[in-house]
Formats: C-alpha cells, structure tokens, sequence
C-alpha cells in the first residue's frame, strides 16, 4: 500500500498538515502515516490527528535524517511536513527545505495559515518548459489521473525568456500554447494553461490566488545556490497555500 | 525490395541524426511534404507519444468565421511500430528530389523508409519501408487526428477514407504494393476540393493509374519534376554552406506549398501545420507571391485566381462600410470575408482586442500589388487586360471613397499599418503611399484599355486623390514621418533599450508604452522602400534606414528579411547579414516555440526577395529585368535564377562582375547599363562608373 509519510509537531500547522497529507494521500491512493519528532504529543496535534483518523507514532530521531530514511522506501510517494510561521526567527520552511534537498520523493510544504481541505480541488502547477522541470508537471498528472483535479499549468516568461516574436497575437499565443501543452502533457487529462509575461513568482500568487488554488506545485532545484533556486525559495516563503516541491534532479536508486 | 538511395550533396541535404522528443514536433514540420494540394506532417512513421500524423490540403476548410480552419485529411504515411526507448534515428531530407530518407529504432527493430509527396502528380504520395519483422503493416489508411467526421471502406485491396465538413472535403485510397515479409510499399491517392466531396471513385481512380506506373516510376518523376522546378528558381551563395541549406530549405517550403494550377489559397503556414488556421493574409500577396511570380508563374497566378474569386465577397464587404471599391479582409478563408479573430489573450494573459481586421486595410493595395508584380514579372496581357485590371480598377475604387480629401490634402484616417505596436493611426505612411501607387497604377490601367469617358473620368479622379495623399515625407530631412504624430512619441531607440532584437517589445513594455513610443515591430516606411522604391522619393532609403532600423524592435517575424534586404542595397553587409540569418533560421532553429505548428511561409518568401531585391537587386521596370547587385565580401558568388517574361535567366553576381544567361533575348539593364541577354551568355563588369559589356 502507498503511503505518504508526515512529519508533524504540536503547532499552529499540525491540523492543516495532517488535512492535507490526508487530502493528498487520497488523490494517490496512499495511506497516512504520521510521525512526531518528540516526547510529548502535544493536545493540538493528539487532537488533529484524532479529528483526521491518523495514527501517529513518536521518534527522538533527528527528524531531518529521520524522515530522508523514511521516504527512502519503495511504497512512500510523498513526504508532508509543516512550515514554521513565517514571523518564525528561523527561515519558514527550512526542514522542508533541507528534506526536499535530500529526497527525491516530492514534498508538500504546509504554511500554518493553510486552511484545512476535505480534499483538493486546484492545484496550480509552475512551469518554465524544459525537458528538466516537465517533471514536475508530470508527477501532477500521474497526481490528477483518475482524480477530480483542477490543474491550472502556469509559465512565466521574464525578460531573458521572453518571446523574440508576437505576431498574430490571436494565433501566435493559440501556436504557441498548443505547441506547450504537446510537448509537456502528452496523454495528459486537460489542463489549463495561463501565460504569463513578469516576475515569475509574483505571476504565479496572482494565478494561485485568483484561481482560487489549494495546492501549488514547483519543481524544486536540490541543493541549488541562491540565483538558481531563487523563484521556488520565493515561492515557498511566500505562499499561503500548500506548496508541493518536486525535485528536479535526476532519480536514483535509493531515492535520494 | 531496394530502398531507393538517398544520398545527396551537402548543399541540398537536410540531416538530422539522434532522438530529442523536444524536437520530434519541430522537425515533423521541417520535414513535411507537400506537393502544392497536399501537405502531409514529417511524423515519423511509427508511432511515438505526442507525434502528430497530419494532412491538409490547399483551400479546404472547415468552421465558419474566426474558427474557420483547414481541414486535416487521412493519413497514409504510418506504419504499427512504435519508437523503442533510446531509439537511434536518422533522417535525411533531399531538397533537389522532395524525397525524405527515415531511419528509426523501434520495439521490434530497425525501420528504413523512403518517402515522397508528386510534384509531378499532385495528390499521390508514396512510400517504401523495410521492415525490421513481418508484422502486418496495418491499415494503409488512418482516420485524421481531429475529430471530424468521416467514413471509410474498401474495394478489394484498396482502402478509402472521406473526410468531410458538409462543405468541402478530402478523400484518399490507398493500396500496399508487392508486401513482401518485412518489407511495405503503399500508394495513396487524394482528391480535396473546397466545394463538393470527391468520392472513392476519384481516388481510386488516380490511385489506379499511380499505381499502374509503379514507385519506382513515380519517383523517377518525382525527381525530375523537382529538378524542373529547382533550375528555375535555384539560389547558389558560395561562400556560406549553412545560408545555402537554410535558403534551400525556405525554397523547397515554398515550392511545395502552392499548386500550379486552379485557386490557391496560401495560409501563413501553407500545407505544413494548422497554425494561424490556414487563414490567408498579406504573407500570401507580398511574401509568397512574388518568389512564384519569378520563379513559376502558374502557381502565382493560382493566387491571384484565389483573390478573384473572392472579389465579390471583397466588395460587399467594402459596401458594408459604406465605401465603394473592394475591400480585401485581413484574414481570408474559404468564402473571402474577413475571418479575423475580434480578441485574444496574449503571452501575459491579458485578454486583448484585436483590430486588425477591422482597421489594417493595407491589404487592399497588397492585393493589388501582388497583381501588378506577376505581370511586371510575366508580361501576362491577358491577365493584365482582364482580371488583373478588374482588381485594380476596385481595389482604386476602395482607396478613392476611403481618402477625405481636405484643404491641405487627403487623408486616411484610422488604420493600422504593418507596424502593429500602433493603433488606430491617421494617414500612415504605407497604407497612404500603397494607396497612392495603387490609384495610379489603376489609372494607369484604365487609359492604356483606351475605354471610355466615364472610365477616363474616374482614372482622372483617381490621379487626383493620389497626388493629394498626404505622405508624411519631410524634404529637409528625407524621412517619412510613419503617421502622423510619430515624431512627437517618446523617442525610445529600441536597438539600445533591449537587451537583444528580435524581441516582441509590447511584452517587454506593455502595450501602452510601445503605443506612445516610438518602438515598431516591423517595417513599415521601409517597407515602401522595399516594396513599391519607385514610389518614394530618390536617395530616401538612406535616411529612413538610418532612422527607423534602430527602432524597429522586429517583433515580427517577417521584419528580418526586409530589412536584410533593404541594408543589403544600402551596402551595409554586417546588419545585413545578421539580418539575413535570423530570417534563415527560424523555423530551423525554431526561434519562435511554434514551428510545430507550421512554417512560416511568409519569412521564406522573405528570404528570398533578401537575395533577389537586396543583394541580386532584380526589379522588373519598364519591360526590362532591372539587376544592381551588392554582394557581401564573404560571398565568392551569388547566384539566382528566375523567370522574366517568358525566358529562363540565370543571374551570378561576383566581385565587380555580372554573368548572366538566358535561353531567349530577354532585356536587361545593369545599373544603368542596358543589355539584351540570351541566347548568348553576357559577362558584364564594373568599371568606375559603370557597368560595361566584357568583350
């Protein structure tokens, strides 16, 4: 049986974590299996893992190193953890960040002001069009095959990426995204596809916010220095809503 | 069975080796054949995620109004294998024979194939493949990929599939041919037309007499026809091997996109892609036209038939705005009204009216012009007598009822000229200088058919309008103001701004920064320079070049080539060049993300008027082929050949000489040199002043 692997603490982020790893796991077909890296539950986490039917089970690992030799196993498919408060001293997200690194399994990050879905309705997917980072966008659809799942494809031009050409606008953007959808989505269930000119990641809150989105998905560079990085870092310390990290390295055997 | 050889030298070989799936759309499009009625993708033979087997053919349609797009036929080239992981494939185009060379690896083994659409029997493609096993090679005929309606049958060992919106529609049979184990040979036959559907019938029938003669036989032909076509319209530059296989490529393209016959209705993809929905605009008229015009007059004149037949839709369309004359839409289909989409989101997502259809009225002079440059080009009288004075007698009418003659001139107010970042505009210069050329050209018309007095009135009145046009031209300084109001925008210099061009400066700045600056996407006065130089003033191409290039950001893609052009004639090889390349390049290296979709057919026409208008600088003036070269220092030779008037020229351009041959007299001047080249060769060289006969 599948299984998403959650990692939780008694925090403002324990009931919409374990929400939405429940939502998730059922888009995979996957059960929930909670982990707490501490002595004591806590009555905020006893009580939402309650209300969401989740066994938990405790560890006094390292919950990085703990977690990375979870999610090595074959049957794990993604690992959910919360992110800290972003008026947190330390930098929202920076387990999830360092799990993302060290795992090839896709990671959902959930803000503490995430609310708590029954299940997930819009996920929003960013892409920037290279053979590399489509895999992001394939994992969503293996995510939305068989599923109801609204997929809004967002890609961002900015000025180095930018179109030498507008012809005719009417049929240019018309080639131009039906060429985009072919190359990434071939088999895919339909999907919407918003084109974007701008900053990427302001363009991508914009969509994830009128969309009304639950989930926002990116593919996430492992172990990438600030520039490269800098869109999906931005775009996890920014968004409200549940963020899904998708490595875009290449896989091993190990998952890592 | 043998698989014919294709093999052929480096300047008419297109090869591209290895698997990349993110080029596997773009190549199908470079790789698509088509014999100027059918168009069929460059898909690989067997199957492969996200390939896109497609075949359309010229001038049928299906959908009404703005959703109005080409009809995808059956598909005959495919067989049931499919493409191995980490599959090796090669694949080599001949473009001297129209022949495409495939091999591929798939789950079951190698797949060699040869392939090839007639140019000497329009409508038959054929195929021999040798088979890595003895599988069945499956239906000889597939249903389309879009979802229309069909039927299908067989008789004996032929397959027929009939494709159909109601309308128009496409049919093909096909048979396959002596299947020995492992290998397959298939012949298909099509009948399209835009107004009935053809039955089994007539595509078994010319199926039957494809077959009758045999692939070998076909191919034989196939070679032959190409060949014909190839020694009237060849380009040679010695000195640049990958200029000379881009050139060759856009030629091949441009060849195969438009029949010889009948009426031709040239998308802006031709038969090569659905992008743009096989909607005819001015790409057709001022692009394609003209190469055909030079090079085989039969398929120029198929596209100006495509015209005529819509004149009467052309002139309700111009009573419905109330003005007299035709009035040519932006964007045409099947039926000649305008099918120009009213809105779109572009690339920001910003749901954007479109005008164009409703205000780039240039078209109607480009239609006009597009008839006068085929009997500049060919001396048809006929024509020229007949339909071709009809469409500038109403094209002149349209122009003559739009002008507003005022105190200080007459006005064209509210258009869009080719310059697309501005709109609407008052008295643009090209849409006004077109206008005018066309009003006088028109009269011209008139009083040479000695008709009678009301005509000889309305060609006076047409003289009258024209020489009232206000042009924008400033003496003191030599330049045409592009509107009016131009020269008062914010004096943005694009070519210092961006950090490179080409770029689509309106999502760069906005829309509304480019409308107030003085940024274009294309040529616009310097399309006048390009297109009609006799009708601006002498020694202005100078200053409007220095002007205006730095300001045009090429935002579209057929402002390269002009300008490659028109910097070619003003000596300025190194923009020139830069220029001329990136118009070779765009669909080969698949610079706009859309060649999927389709070739753009327009920048190949582009590129070819660089060489012949720009470098060569062949003009047809006056009954004579006008030559005034400019060949870059790294060219050892250009070489064009065209057609003019009935003869056969072969024109090469080298340092400080000209050598031409013709297989009829024919008149020329080179320079100011006049000459009458043909039967005998003419070697004509470059003294201070002058050309001069070498004796």
């Amino acid at each position: 049986m599948k299984r998403v692997i959650v990692a939780v603490d008694n925090s403002a982020a324990a009931g919409p974590v374990l929400a939405t790893a429940a939502a998730m796991a059922t888009v995979l077909g996957a059960t929930v299996d909670a982990v707490h890296f501490s002595d004591d539950a806590g009555a905020t986490l006893l009580a939402s893992a309650q209300r969401y039917g989740i066994p938990l089970r405790q560890s006094t690992e390292d919950p990085i190193h703990a977690i990375v030799e979870l999610a090595i196993a074959d049957d794990v498919v993604a690992v959910a953890i919360g992110a800290r408060h972003r008026l947190s001293a330390r930098h929202p997200g920076h387990v999830a960040r360092a799990i993302a690194d060290a795992v090839d399994k896709p990671v959902l990050v959930v803000p503490p002001e995430a609310s708590s879905p029954e299940r997930l309705r819009t996920a929003v997917v960013a892409m920037e069009g290279t053979p590399r980072k489509a895999r992001s966008l394939k994992f969503v659809i293996q995510l939305a095959d068989g599923a109801d799942l609204d997929i809004v494809v967002v890609h961002v031009d900015d000025e180095d990426s930018m179109p030498r050409f507008s012809d005719q606008v009417a049929h240019e953007t018309e080639a131009y995204a039906t060429e985009f959808l072919a190359r990434h989505l071939t088999g895919a269930p339909s999907v919407r596809l918003e084109l974007r000119i701008g900053v990427p990641a302001d363009e991508i809150m914009a969509i994830v916010s009128e969309t009304g989105a639950d989930l926002l998905v990116i593919g996430w560079p492992q172990n990438a220095d600030a520039r490269r990085g800098a869109v999906a870092h931005e775009l996890l310390d920014r968004s409200h809503v549940p963020v899904l990290l998708v490595a875009l390295s290449e896989p091993t055997a190990n998952g890592k | 069975m043998r698989l014919p050889s294709v093999d052929p030298e480096p300047g008419w070989r297109l090869e591209r080796s290895g698997f990349d799936e993110e080029r596997l759309r773009v190549n199908a499009a470079v790789f698509s054949l088509a014999d100027g009625h059918i168009g069929t993708s460059g898909a690989l033979l067997p199957a492969y995620p996200g390939s896109e087997r497609r075949v359309l053919a010229s001038g049928v349609y299906i959908g009404t109004g703005p959703e109005t797009h080409l009809l995808s036929g059956p598909v005959a080239f495919h067989l049931p294998y499919d493409v191995g992981s980490r599959p090796r494939l090669r694949r080599v185009l001949d473009l001297r024979a129209g022949v495409l060379y495939e091999e591929v690896t798939t789950t079951k083994g190698v797949l060699e194939s040869v392939r090839f659409a007639s140019m000497a029997r329009p409508g038959v493609i054929a195929f021999r493949a040798r088979c890595p096993d003895a599988s069945a090679a499956g239906p000889p005929l597939l249903p389309p990929p879009d979802d229309v309606a069909f039927d299908e049958g067989s008789v004996g060992d032929v397959a027929w599939i009939r494709v159909s919106d109601g309308s128009g529609g496409i049919t093909a049979a096909a048979v396959d041919v002596d299947t020995r184990a492992g290998s397959v040979e298939r012949i298909a036959a099509y009948c399209a037309d835009p107004s009935r559907v053809p039955e089994p019938a007539e595509a078994a029938t010319r199926l039957r007499e494809a077959t009758a003669l045999g692939f070998d036989v076909l191919l034989d032909e196939q070679r032959q026809a190409w060949a014909t076509r190839w020694d009237d319209a060849d380009v040679v530059i010695t000195g640049d091997d990958e200029l000379q296989q881009a050139t060759r490529l856009a030629l091949f393209h441009l060849m195969a996109s438009v029949p010889g016959e009948g009426t031709a209705a040239v998308g802006a993809r031709g038969l090569s892609g659905p992008s743009y929905r096989g909607h005819v605009f001015w790409d057709a008229d001022t692009f394609t036209l003209p190469f055909l015009a030079a090079t085989h007059p039969a398929s120029a004149r198929a596209m100006l038939e495509y015209r005529i037949e819509r004149l009467p839709a052309a002139i309700e369309n111009a009573q419905e705005v109330r003005r007299a004359g035709a009035r040519f839409p932006w964007e045409s289909a099947r039926s000649g009204r305008d099918v120009t989409p009213i809105s779109a989101r572009d690339r920001t997502g910003a749901v954007v009216p479109i005008r164009t259809g409703q205000l780039e009225e240039h078209i109607v002079a480009q239609v006009a012009w597009a008839a006068c440059c085929y009997v500049d080009w060919t001396g048809d009288v006929d024509f020229a007598e007949g339909p071709g004075r009809r469409l500038l007698v109403e094209t002149a009418r349209y122009w003559a009822s739009r002008a507003r003659v005022e105190a200080d001139g007459a006005h064209i107010y509210g258009v869009i000229g080719p310059d697309e970042y501005h709109e609407p505009v008052d008295d643009n210069a090209f849409t006004n200088v077109m206008a005018r050329w066309n009003l006088r050209r028109a009269a011209d018309a008139v009083d040479a058919s000695q008709c009678d007095e009301r005509a000889a009135d309305e060609a006076a009145h047409w003289r009258t309008i024209a020489d009232a046009l206000v042009d924008g031209y400033d003496p003191k300084t030599g330049i045409y103001e592009q509107f009016a109001g131009f020269a008062a925008l914010e004096p943005l210099v694009i070519s210092e701004i961006a950090s490179r061009r080409p770029i689509a400066a309106d999502m760069l700045l906005g829309t509304e920064r480019v409308r107030g600056a003085q940024v274009l996407k294309q040529a616009d006065v310097l399309m006048l320079h390009h297109l009609v130089p006799e009708a601006v003033e002498p020694e202005s191409l100078e200053p409007n070049l220095r002007y205006y290039e730095p300001r045009t950001a090429h935002g579209s893609s057929l402002s390269p080539a002009v300008h490659a052009s028109l910097l070619a004639r003003a000596g300025d090889f190194v923009p020139a060049l830069d220029a001329l390349r990136i118009a070779s390049r765009i669909d080969l290296d698949d610079l706009t993300d859309t060649t999927a979709g389709g070739l753009h057919l327009a920048t190949m026409g582009g590129l070819w008027q660089a060489f012949a208008f720009g470098f060569v600088g062949l003009r047809p003036k006056d009954d004579r082929l006008v030559i005034d070269p400019h060949l870059p220092p790294d060219w050892t030779e250009l070489e064009i050949r065209v057609r003019f008037r009935g003869s056969r020229l072969r024109v090469r351009v080298r340092d400080g000489c000209v050598l031409l041959d013709a297989d009829a007299p024919t008149p020329v001047t080179v320079g100011a040199t006049p000459c009458t080249v043909g039967p005998e060769p003419l070697e004509l060289r470059r003294t201070e002043r002058r050309w001069e006969v070498a004796t």
